[in-house]
């Protein structure tokens, strides 16, 4: 059975694309046949992210309207063998989708042998989110060391323990995952960012991982490269951790600890 | 030219479909002056007890040839803070009649039957009578955007109420976490209502009214503590926030 994960966060511009790209890419990776669909109609993202704009014809709306297969709109990633990606609509608005045709989208994708569904969810709590989430059996939840993050992801949790499709048909809930990103343990000293306690005390569910701030990401969204195929980054380094403590794996936590500062790099600048 | 015109949609209003819950009376006599003294003698110490809620009312149980005056029964219910909007079942001439007081038939709208209970081998005792609206107990954590209303009732909270969320409820709101929303307790003007909870961060805390936010930080024996509050001097009064004194288990062995 293909297990569905929706990455979402409420909040907009955390890095649910940027996570929805690597944790995808890692998952294909790590040998596991992988789909990546990108939720966000109007504003699609997904396609940039992972490097594909220009061989998008088909898209995820017109699978669901019936105007083209599956196969037709599904595209293989170049990086990845394992993986495909269903790119947004970018003519249409959220509108366009409904539950009985993402429904039969992603039953289609199960029976065509896809072991995981990553559902990019737009930001948001409407339709488009809602869509995104309803069918999940996993959730990774991305939040930014910030209190208006926070309190989104919060929002968002109740959502999926309410509205999504196991809520409502009083099956085993979804399985939510925290993913922070944008953690800067030096920042955190400072108090200019929430600690990590900080952010479990209110959300109070499993961390899988913690992405720190880089420039690498921008990089990578910059080139259409996931930022997992970045080697050597700590970026690509922290998500390969997300996937292995995702697949079942016990990962120390790394990236958590405030770095000292030599004394040249504090003459000279961090950057 | 395009002609989409046709399906423009008017500016100042849409027609939708809409549900609504209603309360059912199911009236057995068309005697007024006695409705009127059994109302009275269940709810007339409960002047709150209804808020206005819409009202069907069921004629099934009335005989056939009882004439009904609508108009006066309408104004009886509307004393006791219910509104009737339709009635239900009985014979044409008191359908007719019903109408002419202004009401709609519903003839679709039902009572909710209770879910059978599971037949238990023992015998189990009846409750002597209907026993009291008990606190609406809450086990889950409340999340930013959540909110609970513990109707005519106290609150218990056994989770975290999160930033956010809002916890109301017409008695006292007891929540064994962190208390990080908003707490509305007495939301139907009880002053004796109260607010416990075992670490008091909240965005905003009322009672019967009278609030309090968290824009001027909260005196620090309290903030964060288990904290007990309640409102003195009633409406007029002010919130008084002490802290729990959780007295030790006593000890045991002693005679």
């Amino acid at each position: 059975m293909a297990r569905i994960i929706v990455v979402t966060s409420g909040k907009g511009g955390v890095g649910k694309t940027t996570t929805s790209a690597s944790f995808a890419s890692g998952l294909a990776l790590a040998g596991h046949r992988t789909v990546v669909i990108d939720f966000d109609v109007g504003l699609r993202n997904l396609d940039l992210i992972m490097g594909c704009e220009r061989r998008v014809v088909y898209d995820f709306v017109n699978v669901i309207q019936g105007e083209a297969t599956l196969n037709q709109a599904l595209i293989k990633d170049k990086n990845c063998e394992n993986l495909s990606v269903l790119a947004a609509s970018q003519t249409r608005d959220k509108e366009a989708l409904n539950k009985d045709g993402v429904e039969r989208v992603l039953k289609e994708l199960a029976e065509m042998g896809f072991e995981y569904i990553v559902c990019d969810s737009p930001a948001g709590i409407e339709t488009g989110a809602l869509m995104a989430m309803h069918f999940a059996d996993e959730a990774l939840v991305v939040t930014n060391p910030e209190v208006s993050s926070v309190r989104d992801s919060d929002r968002i949790l109740g959502m999926l323990s309410s509205k999504t499709r196991r809520a409502i048909e009083g099956k085993e809930p979804i399985k939510e995952h925290l993913l922070i990103t944008r953690y800067n343990p030096n920042r955190v000293d400072q108090g200019q960012m929430l600690s990590l306690e900080d952010i479990q005390d209110i959300l109070r569910i499993p961390l899988i991982g913690v992405v720190p701030e880089s420039e690498t990401v921008l990089q990578a969204s910059n080139q259409g490269m996931p930022a997992v195929h970045l080697k050597g980054t700590d970026v690509s380094e922290a998500y390969k951790d997300v996937v292995d403590r995702f697949l079942g794996n016990d990962k120390p936590m790394r990236f958590v600890d405030p770095q000292k500062q030599g004394f040249l790099k504090r003459l000279f600048g961090s950057r | 030219m395009t002609v989409a015109l046709a399906g423009r949609a008017p500016a100042t209003f849409e027609i939708k479909s809409a549900n609504l819950p209603l309360v059912a009376l199911l009236l057995k006599s068309a005697d007024l002056r006695g409705l009127a003294g059994e109302l009275q003698a269940r709810y007339g110490e409960l002047p709150e007890f209804f808020d206005h809620d819409p009202l069907v009312i069921d004629l099934a149980p009335l005989p056939g040839d009882a004439e009904v005056d609508f108009a006066a029964l309408v104004k009886l219910l509307r004393n006791h803070r219910v509104i009737p909007v339709a009635v239900r079942g009985g014979s044409p001439a008191q359908q007719a009649a019903a109408r002419e007081a202004g009401l709609a038939l519903a003839e679709e709208a039902q009572p909710l039957r209770p879910t059978p209970v599971p037949v238990r081998e023992q015998p189990v005792e009846a409750p002597a009578a209907a026993a009291p609206l008990g606190a609406l107990l809450i086990d889950k954590p409340l999340r930013s955007g959540q909110q609970v209303y513990a109707r005519g009732r106290d609150l218990v909270v056994m989770a975290m109420v999160n930033p956010g969320a809002e916890v109301i409820a017409d008695g006292s709101i007891h929540v064994y976490a962190p208390l990080r929303g908003k707490a509305i307790a007495g939301a139907r003007g009880n002053t004796e209502a109260r607010i416990l909870t075992l670490c008091l961060e909240p965005e905003l805390i009322s009672i019967a009214g009278v609030y309090r936010t968290s824009d001027a930080a909260l005196p620090p024996e309290v903030l964060g503590k288990p904290t007990q509050v309640r409102l003195e001097g009633g409406v007029e009064g002010r919130l008084v926030m002490e802290p729990l004194e959780l007295a030790p288990a006593p000890a045991r062995g002693k005679p």
